[in-house]
């Protein structure tokens, strides 16, 4: 009897219950909310539904040394994060987006590249707000990334420059991301006029396949030249726009855009969410993080909103642009563009931004990696 | 076609020529020498050798077999790297271990001499006489303490000599004792103004840039079609009716249908645009589409459903 008894007690040792702690539990509460807005809401769902139900995995009370934790070398999850600790999930997930993103409405209207140029702003300002609130400059660089709302460059670098913080940057990226209709909107509606939100941008032109086989291969050529740390992230992204634009590759686009994707999102999604385990999670840096990260995203859709305006002063009659496409240079695609459609709409039922809006959006994604390998350049 | 032979020659040679370069032996150096191995590095026959690290600076893989190493310059060709072993190689930037056993029966990456405090150690090319790279021992270097080739400056392609407290065989001899960038950074610039100027700046440059070059690229293309039919500055700006396809309404249909659907929604919507748009079903609510059940349709045809006989 007294054998059965210890061995119950010795159970009862290896259960969750005897090992739960109140950040456990608020960890896995936080993951549960994300698993509620994505599935409620509609907000990102291909992110938080992973990352959610991760950060559940990553928080079951566990006793230690059972070898199946994320940070435990060898075990499953360990393997699993090993891609987003050496950096090599992001740059798979930019293959993808190269194979799944049409690069016309940047192409037929290259001007709007500097829309995409202006929003990057939002990282540093993230970068000098966290220099100023006493984190260091390679801590701040990985903090700044988050305003550039792309989730795999966040990752890429933060697993670079600060891998300590990589689990808040990459949740907080991530939950920003989902909230950008909520975030951008009201900064939008502040900084334009009713006049400006009317503005109606022309058609842009036809886009021939030549232009769009060549822009992958100059776009790649000229970022590269200039900042060669952001190989891994611009080569995969313009060589998966290759494969989908050479129009003789469509099995291997497909895989990059369809089943490649999708593996690498589960995947990234899962093990960020359970690197967010609360030991390692529920920090002061914690909150400052999300703190920036919120207000990277107004700095990227304020700059690029009076960007726009700006830009206005000097342009005549119909080469004049709707600052409401200002808010899409962040580079959540299509998100942010599709914000400044619904706002554009909301004033003038006929007048659809989203066209114009996707330049600036995949404007924002090139130079987010920019940015990401100016950061890595300087503080790698 | 002749041009085409020409291109794909000078290609082929070019590419050789990389090749070529890649595999200069002169890449190689003795990146760590450690002569009194007490508590380090276990070779595979679980003893403790002195070892001499070679380091391959370039970006290519070097092949090292038939080159020598030796301690005595009298004596150049004293051990030979067999060169038939696919093994002696190193890749680009990476760093191979010879052990110094004095025993070279035990295999290729292991010596037939040991090594001594006070001596010279060489690489030596495969010809014998060429030396590529040479380290010195000091006479009182402590045991269990290397001389290491430390990259100095900003392309980390020279080197200097020091003695190592922390051996590192087989790994990256940077210099411990170095800042880190984030560190420089955070004495040459605490409030980050300069970084951010210069990435701001880097960023617009580069997008801008390709903006001048795909803007030129597009007139060009706007030229090679001249020939077609010119839209008017109307047509551009002018509001989109009911029932009407502009571009603009594409995207968004496009962005719509990006949506987490299977492939018979996008069939079912692309059929009842396809009505819509060609005057066929329509609700009275403009911009509002509805899909009605029609008789006739392929999809609620039962003979589709049959499975045709074979003749």
């Amino acid at each position: 009897m007294s054998t059965i008894i210890e061995n119950l007690r010795q159970f009862w040792f290896f259960t969750g219950f005897a090992n739960a702690t109140w950040q456990n539990l608020a960890m896995i509460a936080i993951g549960i909310l994300f698993i509620t807005i994505a599935i409620k809401k509609g907000w990102e769902p291909l992110l938080l539904v992973p990352i959610g139900f991760g950060m559940i995995i990553g928080n079951i009370p566990m006793f230690p040394g059972l070898n199946i934790g994320v940070y435990e070398d060898g075990s499953v999850l360990n393997t699993l994060y090993q891609g987003v600790k050496q950096g090599w999930y992001p740059p798979l997930i930019f293959l993808g987006i190269g194979a799944m993103t049409d690069f016309s409405a940047l192409i037929s209207q290259p001007r709007l590249l500097l829309i995409g140029a202006a929003a990057q702003t939002g990282i540093f300002g993230a970068y000098l707000l966290a220099l100023a609130l006493g984190f260091d400059p390679n801590q701040a660089g990985a903090i700044g990334i988050i305003g550039g709302a792309d989730g795999p460059t966040a990752i890429f670098l933060s697993s670079k420059l600060a891998p300590d913080l990589m689990g808040a940057i990459a949740v907080s990226a991530y939950s920003y991301m989902a909230l950008v209709p909520v975030i951008q909107r009201p900064i939008m509606l502040a900084l334009t006029t009713k006049k400006e939100r009317l503005i109606r941008m022309p058609a842009p032109r036809q886009v021939s396949q030549r232009e769009k086989i060549v822009f992958p291969v100059v776009g790649f050529l000229l970022t590269a030249f200039i900042v060669p740390s952001g190989l891994p992230l611009l080569g995969m992204l313009f060589f998966g726009n290759l494969l989908k634009e050479s129009g003789v590759t469509r099995r291997l686009a497909e895989t990059a855009r369809g089943p490649l994707i999708d593996v690498v999102t589960t995947l990234i999604g899962l093990t960020v969410g359970a690197s967010t385990q609360a030991d390692k999670f529920l920090t002061g840096n914690s909150l400052k993080i999300f703190l920036l990260g919120l207000l990277s995203f107004v700095i990227a859709t304020t700059v690029g909103v009076l960007f726009v305006k700006f830009w206005n002063l000097f342009l005549k009659g119909d080469r004049k642009i709707n600052p409401l496409i200002g808010n899409a240079g962040v580079s959540a695609v299509p998100d942010s563009a599709r914000v400044s459609e619904i706002v554009g709409r909301e004033f003038d039922p006929g007048n659809h931004l989203l066209m114009h809006a996707m330049g600036p959006n995949v404007a924002g994604v090139i130079g987010s990696a920019v940015a990401a390998g100016i950061l890595l350049g300087f503080l790698g | 076609m002749r041009y085409s032979k020409t291109i794909i020659s000078v290609t082929v040679a070019l590419f050789l020529g990389v090749s070529l370069a890649a595999q200069n032996l002169s890449d190689l150096l003795i990146g760590e020498v450690l002569v009194e191995n007490t508590s380090g590095l276990v070779d595979d026959y679980g003893q403790r050798n002195g070892w001499i690290e070679l380091f391959n600076t370039s970006s290519g893989t070097v092949k090292f077999g038939g080159c020598y190493l030796t301690d005595d310059k009298s004596d150049l060709k004293k051990y030979h790297i067999p060169t038939s072993d696919m093994d002696a190689k190193v890749g680009p930037r990476q760093s191979v271990i010879f052990y110094a056993s004095g025993n070279a029966s035990q295999g290729t990456f292991y010596t037939n001499f040991k090594l001594r405090k006070g001596s010279t150690v060489y690489l030596v090319s495969n010809d014998g006489r060429t030396i590529i790279d040479q380290v010195d021992i000091p006479a009182d270097l402590p045991a269990d303490q290397s001389v290491v080739r430390i990259p100095v400056g900003v392309k980390a392609m020279s080197f200097q000599t020091k003695v190592n407290p922390s051996p590192s065989p087989g790994s990256y001899n940077g210099d411990v004792d170095a800042k880190t960038k984030s560190q420089v950074m955070k004495e040459q610039d605490p409030h980050g103004f300069v970084l951010t100027l210069i990435a701001v700046m880097v960023v617009f440059i580069a997008l801008l840039i390709l903006a001048i070059i795909f803007g030129w690229i597009g007139n060009a293309s706007k030229r090679a079609l001249e020939g077609g039919p010119k839209a008017t500055k109307k047509e551009k700006t002018k509001k989109a009716k009911p029932g009407e396809m502009t571009p603009e309404i594409a995207a968004a249909i496009s962005m719509a249908l990006s949506q987490e659907f299977g492939g018979e929604v996008y069939a079912a919507i692309a059929l009842a645009l396809d009505d819509y748009l060609s005057g066929g079903i329509h609700d009275l609510e403009s911009m509002i589409i509805t899909i009605k059940p029609s008789t006739g349709s392929q999809w609620a045809d039962k003979t589709q459903n049959f499975r045709q006989l074979p003749r």
